[in-house]
């Protein structure tokens, strides 16, 4: 690899999580012109982060802090691997490493709110990491496992697959009806209770990162030769999942954990196993 | 301004704490939420939570019962932060001055920041009083400074 390509991608890697974070803003301003408010500016953000890191530290007990970076370190390290196009497989194993860092920090307080946040951020992963793994696995089979192989054709292949992402997002962007780990008037923050300052900036980066991953596997479907059209499409295909992400939010109630995990199982795999059936009759052999 | 304070005024969380009011001055935090008042914009959430918090708006005239709970919540929010104490009975204690059972103010527990009059203090009044509070950032993380040299 030429140094040019390396720099590149560092770029991107730092890149993006800071568009998550702005998508973070828009979403605020959207969801607030739909409640007919006027909403946070779109860099706020940011602003709650640099707030953030300027309190002063309150530390509950050292291996909370410990856990708040190996969740930063393993989301960074899927996302950098993503970037360098490397396996999906590896990727969504050190992504389901943090995931696990996140609940085990969540765990290590005493705290009820923490310790039934964590309980239910463990439901939750139990409910999206099956059919994140099924979606890792169809585009393995319809293209390539390696993140720098994978051409066109995935969004006329696999529709339904992609469908089938959206509760994903909606589960990781802690939207109704699904945010059941942090929802507000139950367990306030869930898992992040415990966290103040500084910690919390480092969860919150966090969480932007490993968005950025599951972005980065909405922006897989779409690809074309030219750059250019390549990334429009790309981007095109992430703001729209935001964007239905934001309308399901906004029209829904919250549900009951039991409702989350028979959804994801049940519908979640059941839209990926029908794409892949119809695939193999259409064609014969996968 | 220094970009410091500009991250601090722009990221005010709120924890909103009742000592014993009659919910009036409560309903009126609420409608600070709500697409009329909007309290968003200034970039205010409603954590319900000390270690997130930055703000917070306290109402009631703090009970003995509450006197604790207060102190503990205040003792858990990380520095720098300010309190406002919202309407009458949080300022002074009002109708329940000299109450055997009422600690008469959020001032007698723990300092106060802003005093917001009125009962119920509209959401006007706790808005203007919420970007009062804003202001004075700078004071207090000067103020902190001088009580940390002082101890030395």
């Amino acid at each position: 690899m030429d140094l040019s390509a390396a720099l590149l991608q560092i770029l991107v890697a730092i890149a993006a999580p800071l568009v998550v974070g702005l998508s973070m803003g828009v979403d605020r301003k959207i969801t607030a012109r739909m409640q007919n408010r006027k909403g946070p500016p779109v860099l706020q953000p940011f602003y709650d982060i640099g707030k953030l890191l300027l309190k002063r530290p309150l530390i509950i007990n050292e291996l909370q802090v410990l856990f708040a970076g190996a969740t930063l370190l393993f989301y960074a390290a899927a996302l950098a691997l993503f970037v360098a196009g490397g396996d999906l497989l590896v990727i969504f194993f050190v992504a389901g490493a943090g995931s696990a860092c996140l609940v085990m920090g969540a765990l290590s307080s005493s705290s009820p709110y923490s310790y039934i946040g964590g309980q239910r951020e463990l439901l939750a992963v139990f409910s999206y990491e099956p059919v994140l793994l099924l979606v890792v696995l169809s585009i393995g089979l319809e293209g390539s496992f390696l993140v720098g192989d994978i051409g066109a054709g995935l969004l006329t292949d696999l529709p339904l697959v992609l469908l089938s992402l959206v509760p994903v997002l909606v589960i990781l962007l802690e939207k109704s009806p699904y945010d059941i780990p942090t929802a507000h008037q139950e367990v306030i923050t869930g898992p992040y209770v415990e966290y103040s300052g500084p910690y919390l900036a480092i969860m919150e980066v966090g969480r932007w990162v490993h968005l950025a991953f599951i972005y980065g596997l909405f922006t897989l479907f779409f690809w074309d030769p030219d750059p250019v059209v390549s990334l429009a499409g790309k981007v095109a295909i992430a703001f729209a999942a935001l964007l239905a992400t934001i309308v399901i939010d906004n029209i829904t109630a919250r549900l009951t954990r039991e409702r989350m995990v028979t959804f994801m199982l049940t519908a979640g795999i059941g839209m990926v196993a029908l794409n892949l059936l119809v695939l193999f009759i259409v064609r014969g052999s996968l | 301004m220094s970009i410091v304070e500009a991250l601090r005024k722009r990221s005010p969380w709120i924890l909103h704490f009742d000592t014993g009011s009659c919910n009036g001055c409560d309903l009126e935090v609420w409608a600070l939420l709500t697409p009329r008042y909007d309290v968003e914009r200034f970039g205010g959430l409603n954590r319900a939570n000390p270690k997130h918090a930055d703000i917070l708006l306290i109402t009631g005239p703090v009970t003995k019962r509450c006197e604790d709970r207060l102190r503990n919540l205040y003792e858990q929010t990380a520095e720098p932060k300010l309190v406002v104490a919202c309407g009458d009975c949080a300022s002074t204690g009002a109708p329940f001055h000299n109450c055997y059972n009422v600690n008469g103010g959020v001032d007698k527990v723990i300092p106060v920041d802003v005093y917001i009059p009125g009962c119920a203090a509209r959401p006007e009044a706790l808005i203007d009083g919420f970007v009062l509070a804003l202001s004075m950032w700078d004071k207090k993380v000067e103020e902190a400074e001088r009580r940390k040299e002082a101890r030395k």
